[in-house]
């Protein structure tokens, strides 16, 4: 018997990372936008990406992919709108990774997509570590998750690019202070843009528009 | 938590590498580890074991070895964080926490970019091999 200690140096997020990088190229050569929409369970996500649906498929050609654990409950939703959806069961899995993207890009017409909405798996912990290749990271937490929530997920926090806090039209209701909330993403990343939205609102539902509509215009402009 | 998948990576990167090498047993798997990462090592063990059971590396032990995070500023600082600081912060509920709470810079205090510690790199494996004449 002979022993051998053999190097390999894999790293495994690195090779996830990898095939984002590829799935990034691939929606740059088509001029296509692309959202990762990550948050809590219920927070909203499915509600918030059908308002943007709404308002901007007569303008922009949309397409979606929806990470659901079972069955396709979000997927049917999105049909409903009349936008090609592309469901990813995850089964056991708690998080979208850049192999699944990679192979829901193979059924969606990129040629004549603008706008592509993924939506994550309800989890405020798994997504973070795997980037899909999207262009915009999106955080959606909502009032009912409590205050504390942010500050227990530091990390998806840290590395959102957009954060949505979501529900606020019932943050009285359940006794929690949604700009407590706003500071506390502030203080785990300075830099990153907070929305509070209600899907009764619809100013506010405007603004977390109004941010998608600009990365798909900056996208046509590339 | 995602330990199954993260599992399923590495045990077919250890057996491709285990094969390639004429391996006879895997005796140990090697792991480097970013504290910020948010992989659990013995629920990853634990994992890899179930989808190992029937092969060579069915008794693998993992060494895991964890990676501190590393900043860098604005002002110029690249670096690691404040360790003092962790020990500090050791009222958190866990060791993610109390590294997350302090991402400030050592040099100036403002929050600064991580640039590392969310690793998970698979740095080597231990073989069996038969002897060879
Ligand atoms: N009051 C209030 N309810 C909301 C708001 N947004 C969403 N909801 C409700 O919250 C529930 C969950 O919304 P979804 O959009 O399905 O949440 P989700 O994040 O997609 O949920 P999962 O995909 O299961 O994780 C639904 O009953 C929505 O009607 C809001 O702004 N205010
Ligand atoms: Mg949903
Ligand atoms: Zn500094």
């Amino acid at each position: 018997m002979l022993m051998h200690v053999i190097d390999m140096g894999h790293d495994v997020y690195k090779a996830n990372d990898k095939v984002a990088e590829k799935n990034r190229k691939k929606l740059d050569k088509h001029q296509v936008f692309s959202v990762n929409v990550m948050g809590a369970i219920g927070s909203g996500k499915t509600t918030l990406i059908e308002e943007a649906i709404r308002q901007l498929k007569d303008k922009y050609r949309i397409a979606v992919i929806a990470g659901d654990v079972i069955a396709e409950m979000d997927s049917s939703r999105f049909r409903k709108l009349d936008v090609p959806t592309i469901p990813v069961n995850t089964g056991k899995e708690c998080h979208l990774d850049a192999k699944l993207v990679e192979k829901a890009l193979d059924e969606i017409d990129l040629n004549n997509t603008d706008l592509l909405l993924i939506e994550n798996v309800g989890n405020l912990i798994c997504p973070v570590d795997f980037k899909l290749g999207e262009h915009l990271r999106v955080v959606i937490v909502s009032v009912t998750e409590g205050d504390d929530i942010i500050l227990k997920h530091p990390m998806i926090f840290k590395t959102a690019e957009l954060a949505v806090i979501n529900k606020v039209d019932i943050a009285h209701a359940v006794d929690v202070d949604a700009e407590k909330m706003r500071d506390d993403i502030l203080s785990l990343n300075p830099k990153v843009p907070v929305i509070l939205t209600s899907k009764h609102d619809w100013e506010s539902l405007e603004t977390w528009i109004s941010f998608i509509e600009l990365g798909v215009k900056e996208a046509q402009n590339r | 938590m995602h330990e199954f998948s993260i599992a399923c990576e590495i045990y077919e990167q250890v057996m491709a590498t285990a094969k390639e090498h004429g391996a006879t047993e895997v005796k140990h798997v090697t792991l480097q580890m970013g504290r910020l990462s948010h992989t659990n090592p013995e629920q990853l063990n634990f994992c890899f074991k179930v989808l190992a059971e029937e092969s060579i590396a069915k008794d693998a032990d993992f060494i895991v070895e964890m990676i501190p995070p590393s900043l860098e500023c604005d002002c110029g600082y690249t670096g690691k964080v404040d360790e003092k600081k962790i020990r500090k912060n050791c009222e958190f509920e866990s060791e993610l926490l109390a590294y997350a709470a302090v991402m400030e810079c050592p040099a100036c205090g403002k929050p600064a970019q991580i640039t590392g510690g969310r690793e998970l790199i698979i740095k080597s494996i231990e073989i069996e091999t038969e002897d060879q004449d």
